[in-house]
């Protein structure tokens, strides 16, 4: 009667002793642990196109319309620098008559 | 005899030829002041329309091109005169009337103009050089010089109090 539980208690240190881990336990762990990614890559892609196509064209049009406000001053500005010119030239000729 | 033919054939075209406005920027290398404005094509038509010109004005309806180089000198001798010599050459070979040679103490005023109908002209040029300034306009296209005077204090052009030997600008007056 005695070797039965002295049998048993071998057994269970047997089935009990400390084994190491395999090597690939932990990453084991870790993967199945991980939370599932909200969206695939292919999603992220998607909408990363998606934002591209509509920043592009936006971020375009605001920089043509700054440099068309840009050319409007300086057509401006090109303007009265001739208006300037021909009403200085036409007082250098009134004055030069002036003297004749 | 056919390859001279050729080369006289060519001769007008070559005088044609774009002049590189930029070289122009030479001028300014010791100025105070400096404004280099070249606008053509779509942006120019982009610039008049965006500023409504082309509508409610007719001045700038037939423009093609517009090259403003102006420098302003602390003191007299900051820029070398034979630098303008290549752009009243470029001028002068496109035929253009000198219709302005007005020389004034230390100023001078060359105006050129390519008539195309009455009262409105296919190009303006002027090259204007005092001691401490130096000016040169090159318009190409249809200007109705009389619609431009008239652009004083409109569209945010301001108005330029113009006194002997001195050109200021002044705000637009709002009426």
């Amino acid at each position: 009667m005695k070797g039965v539980p002295m049998k048993l208690e071998d057994e269970l240190r047997a089935a009990l002793r400390r084994e190491p881990a395999p090597a690939d336990f932990a990453a084991g762990v870790l993967r199945k642990t991980r939370p599932a990614p909200l969206f695939s890559p292919v999603t992220w892609a998607v909408a990363a196109a998606i934002a591209v196509g509509a920043i592009i064209p936006s971020a375009y049009q605001s920089w043509q319309h700054e440099r068309t406000l840009e050319a409007r001053d300086q057509l401006v500005l090109a303007l009265s620098i001739t208006k300037a010119q021909l009403d200085h030239t036409k007082a250098m000729l009134q004055n030069k008559r002036q003297r004749q | 005899m056919k390859t001279a033919l050729i080369l006289l054939a060519a001769l007008p075209a070559l005088g044609q030829q774009n002049f590189d406005f930029s070289t122009l920027e030479k001028l300014g290398a010791h100025a105070k002041e400096s404004t280099n404005i070249s606008l053509e094509g779509e942006t120019l038509k982009a610039a008049a329309s965006l500023a409504n010109l082309s509508k409610d004005s007719p001045v700038l309806q037939g423009l093609k091109a517009i090259q403003v180089r102006s420098y302003e000198f602390d003191k007299p001798g900051q820029y070398n005169p034979a630098d303008l010599d290549a752009v009243r050459a470029y001028v002068k070979s496109l035929k253009w009337t000198k219709i302005i040679d007005v020389k004034e103490e230390s100023e001078t005023t060359e105006i050129y103009l390519q008539v195309a109908q009455a009262n409105q002209t296919g190009g303006l040029a002027i090259i204007s050089t005092e001691p401490q300034e130096v000016t040169v306009i090159f318009i190409s296209g249809t200007i109705n010089l009389n619609d431009l005077s008239k652009l004083t204090g409109n569209l945010g052009i301001p108005d330029m109090t113009v006194t002997h030997g001195a050109k200021k600008l002044a705000p637009a007056k709002k009426d």
